[in-house]
């Protein structure tokens, strides 16, 4: 696939912080690419560099072979980007935002043909401060939508929404993808990552720790299974218990988790260890290893901490 | 790549900016109501150049002698009401609060007592009382009566019109542009930027100018129908016609709305939310519209105060607007006015694009 985003070396100070130290990655044309990291990771604003609207200290962007510097309106008619928080005027409508705003592009999609594709054709003529989080969520993607865009970016595009929400939300995402857009979107949801990214970076205080598939990124943990035991109320100290056991426990909430690369000969010495331990449990479950616990091995906390 | 033609983009830009505005039908309303009530408010109580009947409180004295008598008559002969009550009544009168000025028997002689918070009228009261005495005096003693001044009322460029709302007319159409440049323009443009409607924009290929101008066109069309509705009202309910040449005039609002719209968009850069807008445009907007002369002309201020208050743009900007609404003139003589408007415009503006932010 022909890289369609190249960035390198990109860095931004803020007054009180190091915001991004130093990112470089490549978007190729038509895959999902997820920026995956907590809160004040730095996601928001290489993002922002990227869609220029924020002026970066040093490094370079291109976008299909084009540079803020140089073709920036050109850019701006090519992209298609849905902001953390879009503040629209109180009372549009979602018809007249779409048709405000696709006024402003050299090519555009019809407003009837989005409204049915984020589902807000009943409320197209409702004022935008009548509409629940989750549908002025699916007008901002729509408004990312109006110009056709090759390249769309998404920032946080679930955050604040029900499960259902989120759900309608992927839909329309994959739906992009099908369509041959390529889409940069950033979240903090490691199942979000999961179901929607082609390749990923994992960002921690403003740098990239990793990147690659989803895939790769839990193979590269060379654990691919977690041993889960849960108890009634908060988890024991596991020290003494990993000794017995002779393998690594992590205890968080009431659950002590086990990484193993391989469950069917950790299960039987872990039976052994409870037996002789007298411990008294609750569940054992046994389950995949996720991009969670690559976050937690590569920055010794969790996501959501 | 072929983008948009900027001047369709515009109108488009400027026909939305107006159903927006319209959907407000509250904050629309007050717009164009308030300079009308305002107009017909003042314009009604004080026709004719001020209040008709100034009152005298007298306290009834325990016998009316013909000197009494003879005071009395010559103070209703100056136009002044007097109202005679008991000691006890004009006493709970005076503790209200509702007596300017009352008149009591002395000695032999009689005294009056001013409110002191009512002190311009109650020195305006006294005056009158004290010249109706001097009538009285003579009256009784047989000998010719003083013979008072007599006076014509005329404006600054010699028309003779003593019609409050005349004064009142360019005072509101400037307070219209103050209002329109500190809070309409100012205080969205702070809003649009807290909220992140700028930023929504800013990563469309629709130029900036395109959007800040059809802003500005549509609040300069509002304050064309304000300025309208003003000038019928005027018209219709006050018999106020423009003494001086509309092309004259239209440049002169034309001009003062360049310098508060500047002015709006320079305050705008100075404040990140619209908490601390709000504090530094009442800062310039109250100074300005009570020291300018909206309303009246602060005669008592001290000189410094009203030669830094003619610097500030709204004071000269009135001051010409009078002298050709209501006394016909040009702005021949008016150069420094004319110079203060301007610089203002200038300062402003480029203030304004240095320190403009969208987000």
């Amino acid at each position: 696939m022909p890289e369609l985003i190249a960035v390198r070396g990109l860095r931004k100070q803020f007054p009180n912080v190091l915001a991004v130290a130093g990112v470089d990655l490549t978007v190729n044309a038509g895959e999902v690419f997820g920026l995956l990291g907590p809160n004040g990771a730095g996601k928001t604003t290489t993002l922002e560099m990227i869609e220029g609207l924020t002026r970066p200290d040093a490094g370079e962007i291109t976008i299909a072979g084009l540079t803020w510097e140089r073709n920036a309106t050109e850019i701006r008619a090519r992209i298609g980007v849905q902001l953390q928080a879009t503040s629209l005027y109180n009372k549009i409508t979602p018809r007249e935002a779409l048709n405000l705003f696709g006024s402003y592009y050299p090519k555009r999609r019809g407003t009837e043909e989005l409204l049915e594709l984020v589902q807000l054709k009943d409320k197209a003529d409702a004022y935008h401060v009548t509409l629940s989080g989750g549908q002025a969520q699916r007008l901002a993607l729509a408004l990312a939508l109006v110009n056709d865009p090759d390249v769309v970016f998404l920032d946080e595009p679930t955050a604040g929404l029900d499960p259902q929400g989120r759900r309608s939300l992927w839909e329309v995402v994959r739906a992009m993808k099908g369509e041959g857009r390529t889409v940069v979107l950033t979240t903090h949801y490691m199942d979000e990552a999961e179901a929607l990214c082609d390749r990923l970076a994992i960002l921690d205080h403003g740098q990239i720790l990793r990147s690659g598939t989803p895939a790769e990124l839990i193979a590269g943990l060379g654990i691919p299974s977690v041993v889960e035991l849960t108890f009634d109320g908060p988890a024991p100290d596991p020290a003494d218990f990993a000794a017995r056991l002779g393998s690594a426990v992590d205890a968080r909430g009431d659950v002590w988790e086990i990484p193993t690369p391989d469950p069917k000969t950790m299960l039987p010495r872990l039976f052994t260890a409870i037996e002789s331990a007298h411990l008294e449990y609750n569940q054992v479950h046994v389950r995949r290893a996720t991009l969670e616990d690559v976050f937690l091995q590569l920055t010794g906390r969790s996501l959501r901490d | 790549m072929n983008l948009p033609n900027p001047f369709k983009l515009l109108a488009l830009q400027f026909r939305s900016e107006w159903r927006l505005y319209a959907r407000d039908r509250g904050a629309m309303f007050w717009t164009f109501a308030f300079p009308l009530l305002m107009l017909f408010g003042f314009g009604l109580i004080f026709r004719s150049g001020g209040p008709q009947t100034l009152t005298l409180v007298r306290v009834a004295p325990p016998r009316e002698t013909a000197r009494d008598v003879a005071f009395v008559k010559a103070l209703q002969d100056s136009k002044l009401k007097v109202l005679t009550l008991t000691p006890s009544d004009a006493k709970q009168r005076w503790e209200k609060g509702e007596t300017t000025v009352q008149l009591e028997s002395a000695g032999d002689g009689y005294r009056l007592k001013l409110n002191s918070y009512l002190l311009a009228q109650g020195q305006v009261v006294a005056q009158a009382a004290s010249q109706a005495f001097l009538i009285a005096q003579s009256r009784l003693n047989g000998m010719p009566e003083p013979k008072r001044i007599p006076y014509v009322i005329e404006s600054p460029g010699h028309a003779r019109s003593d019609n409050y709302a005349a004064f009142l007319v360019p005072g509101l159409i400037g307070l219209n542009l103050l209002s329109m440049g500190l809070f309409t323009v100012g205080m969205v443009t702070v809003s649009y930027r807290e909220k992140g409607k700028f930023r929504r924009l800013a990563v469309t290929p629709l130029p900036k100018w395109v959007f800040l101008l059809g802003q500005i066109l549509q609040r300069v069309t509002v304050v064309l129908v304000q300025t309208l509705l003003l000038l019928l009202a005027a018209r219709f309910g006050f018999q106020i016609t423009n003494q001086g040449s509309y092309l004259v005039f239209g440049a002169l609002v034309i001009f003062g709305t360049a310098a508060f719209l500047a002015m709006g968009f320079a305050l705008s850069s100075t404040a990140s939310t619209v908490e601390t807008y709000g504090a530094i445009s009442n800062l310039a907007f109250f100074p300005m519209m009570l020291l300018s002369g909206v309303y009246f002309r602060i005669d008592g201020a001290p000189q410094w105060l009203q030669k830094a208050i003619f610097i500030l743009p709204l004071a000269p900007f009135l001051r010409m607007l009078r002298a050709v609404f209501n006394d016909g003139g040009s702005l021949a003589g008016e150069t420094i006015g004319l110079a203060i408007i301007v610089g203002w415009t200038i300062v402003c503006f480029a203030i304004a694009v240095k320190r403009f932010r969208w987000v």
